[in-house]
């Protein structure tokens, strides 16, 4: 810490603007879609074959992602998150049935929520409802203009006990639902029968609420340090609170991802701003045709612009000994 | 923010809320004075309410052994370090200004939970015990701060410890409520129950962190959190034993050592009680004065009562329970002739007393307590329920018979 502060500041920022730059040029390369205006467009094309629920079918390596910035959730309490930065989003559509698939990088996989200490981790994808005229707040909508909400858990109904082998219990005198409260009260988080996700509805801040449907499927997988979810539900909403996609036609789509074991939940979030979300009659198109020159000019100018980072983070790191 | 009065604390202070409409307040005083820890009102509490998978570490009735003991561990002193990091040295009293009924133990000059909250990532200051606090409700059970060879005497015994019993306070001000960002909680017109929605909780565990009494509890097998209901079908007077009448919760109904009196108190919309002479929880708390409030200085103005226990030292003690300790310990020592007869209604009746009238008695005992002398009087207190109908007549003196000698088969 001591000698990187002694580093002279225009060396840093230099380095750090090499940085960005190289990000820039290896996201062209990888065929990315980045930011490059403030709205961006994520397009769900169409599909040749139903690609299910499994985040790793081999549909999505070959459909272009779009790289969606998140920040903290700051608009309103219970303020906070903000510690997963960015999710790369990618949609298809097989048979008028919408998949979108999140991916993000969580070194932590929190899987589990039987501790009270414990926080699993979630992500969800809003849409405005059908009914709305025009965008609504992407802060949880707003009176006349809601937002339908698709939320998946890393989590699943348990108890305790499973946590500890060894334990022993007399008797459980009833396990009739009425004995799991939140059950008989008709909370879907306590139904053993709701899947991970959920289908939910909000007209403002602290009104999130469970659909009339529970009719969003959606499958997560964690493998070296990154969360994959697929999303999946038929482009005809059930009600008018909830969202409706036609291929040919835009809406509006935004992400949260909440990381468990930084203690994110509800309002403790990262959050996007609303994308439009194309819902393409097009099939997903080829990778484009490598074009050697533009490919040679632009890795050329990488390891021009690479080389000099390199060279001014030395040069820092010598100043920083010197004074040091 | 709104700005609440808080009679607690002489002052007003801020909360996520406004006051609401009250009628009544469900209100306890427990006699610390007389528990013996028997746990019976545990027991009664957890054989109705939480007895099912996912329920294993809940008790919303606990008893802990005061001061190393408590469920979960340490919570107390743990919100008392949070608070005091928060405003260092400044959580203090000044007892001069006491004032009636608005200001009865003066004006805390400190911050509450939530004025030391940034009302942006929490609206109360708290923390969340993880699940290895919950695991031993009655650790340190007995446990003395010392044993001192020569034994102890009152007014101060140099090794002590003593029984805190605990169920959730029904809070006027909740931190649990002002936490829930999606207002799954409530607090009841009709009887300022503090209730979770259980329909529409999502598990947050804002209000486990928030309440400062730690008396939300999480369920991992609905994934929503859980707590004292107050026994309300009983409150209600929906068990056919009073016949639609409000029935005292199983805790007190069960309560072994007769420590425990509970009823519903008229308020008015500042939270403040009605003046209600005859009520006997009234009495106790702003005549008598001999009941305080738990860690009054957390600002959720909390609805059970202590009688502080007599040998216990004072600065534990008026850090428990505000600047009243030494005239409560006083009041309690050397009672009224009034007071006496109405700790006989401790545990008298199921049913709740609304009122109450004393009928005098003879004198039938001197004693000297602490160099003072007293007088007994074998007085009547006779209990109403809330048509005024009488529910309970019990006297000062317990009544007492002899068995003939050749039954005895000791």
């Amino acid at each position: 810490m001591l000698i990187l502060r002694r580093i002279p500041r225009w060396a840093t920022t230099g380095g750090a603007l090499v940085a960005v730059l190289l990000c820039a040029g290896l996201l062209q390369l990888a065929n990315a879609n980045p930011a490059a205006s403030q709205t961006l467009t994520l397009t769900a094309w169409q599909a040749s074959e139903d690609p299910g629920l499994d985040p790793n079918h081999e549909l999505w390596s070959r459909t272009q992602f779009v790289q969606a910035p998140l920040t903290a959730q700051a608009g309103s309490y219970a303020a906070g998150g903000g510690s997963i930065p960015v999710v790369w989003a990618r949609a298809l559509h097989y048979n008028n049935t919408l998949y979108v698939r999140l991916e993000w990088e969580d070194s932590t996989q929190d899987g589990s929520a039987l501790k009270v200490e414990q926080f699993a981790d979630a992500a969800a994808v809003e849409f405005p409802a059908k009914s709305a005229t025009s965008v609504p707040s992407v802060c949880m909508g707003q009176a006349d203009m809601g937002v339908n909400i698709w939320q998946w858990r890393a989590d699943s109904l348990g108890n305790p006990n499973e946590l500890y082998a060894n334990s022993v219990v007399d008797t459980y005198p009833s396990t009739d639902d009425l004995f799991y409260t939140a059950r008989a009260a008709g909370n879907p988080y306590a139904n053993p029968k709701q899947g991970p996700v959920q289908n939910l509805v909000a007209v403002a801040f602290g009104t999130l609420s469970p659909a009339a449907t529970q009719d969003v499927q959606g499958q997560g997988a964690y493998s070296n340090g990154r969360w994959s979810v697929v999303f999946s539900r038929p482009f005809t909403g059930a009600s008018e609170d909830l969202a409706a996609f036609t291929a040919g036609t835009s809406t509006d789509i935004a992400f949260a991802v909440w990381n468990g074991s930084e203690g994110d939940r509800n309002g403790r979030k990262s959050v996007s701003s609303f994308l439009t979300l194309n819902v393409s009659g097009a099939a997903i198109p080829e990778p484009e045709g490598s074009d050697w020159l533009v490919l040679a000019l632009a890795a050329g100018a990488l390891l021009v612009i690479g080389g000099g980072g390199i060279g001014l983070g030395l040069y820092g790191l010598r100043e920083g000994k010197r004074s040091a | 923010m709104a700005k609440v009065y808080n009679w607690q604390l002489g002052r007003e202070m801020d909360y996520r809320f406004p006051n609401g409409k009250a009628k009544r307040q469900f209100a306890a005083v427990f006699n610390i004075n007389r528990c013996i820890a028997c746990q019976t009102c545990s027991m009664a509490c957890k054989s109705t309410w939480t007895f099912s998978p996912g329920q294993e570490l809940m008790w919303w009735n606990n008893v802990e052994t005061k001061p190393y003991g408590g469920y979960p561990n340490h919570w107390d002193v743990n919100i008392l370090a949070l608070q005091e990091k928060a405003n260092p040295g400044a959580q203090v009293w000044d007892a001069a200004r006491r004032s009636g009924r608005a200001a009865p133990y003066g004006v805390f000059e400190g911050k509450t939970i939530f004025e030391t909250a940034d009302q942006v990532n929490n609206m109360v200051t708290g923390y969340i015990p993880p699940e290895a606090d919950w695991k031993a409700p009655n650790i340190h059970e007995d446990t003395a701060t010392a044993a001192p060879a020569a034994g102890v005497t009152l007014p101060e015994h140099g090794g002590w410890f003593f029984y805190l019993q605990r169920i959730c306070n029904h809070c006027s001000y909740p931190a649990c409520l002002a936490a829930c960002p999606r207002n799954a909680i409530y607090k009841r017109e009709e009887d300022g129950i503090v209730l979770i929605d259980q329909n529409r909780c999502r598990g947050y565990r804002k209000c486990v962190e928030a309440c400062p009494y730690k008396k939300s509890m999480y369920r991992p097998s609905t994934r929503t959190s859980e707590k004292c209901i107050a026994c309300y079908p009983r409150i209600e007077g929906s068990d056919p034993l009073t016949e639609g009448l409000p029935m005292e919760t199983r805790c007190m109904a069960a309560c072994v050592g007769k420590i425990r009196l509970q009823g519903l108190v008229r308020v008015d919309d500042r939270g403040e009680w009605i003046e209600d002479r005859q009520n006997p929880l009234y009495y106790l708390v702003h005549v008598a004065k001999v009941a305080l409030p738990l860690y009054p200085q957390f600002g959720t103005q909390p609805n059970v009562y202590y009688i502080p226990p007599r040998w216990v030292p004072r600065p534990y003690l008026r850090q428990m329970f505000g600047p009243g300790v030494d005239d409560a310990i006083a009041a309690y020592t050397h009672p009224e002739r009034e007071t006496v007869a109405v700790l006989q209604l401790f545990r008298a009746s199921q049913r709740i007393v609304f009122s109450y009238k004393i009928e005098p008695g003879p004198k039938t005992a001197e004693i000297t307590v602490g160099g003072q002398k007293r007088e007994i009087f074998n007085d009547t207190i006779i209990g109403y329920d809330s048509n005024g109908k009488e529910v309970v007549r019990v006297t000062v003196d317990e009544p007492t018979a002899e068995r003939p000698g050749q039954l005895n088969s000791i």
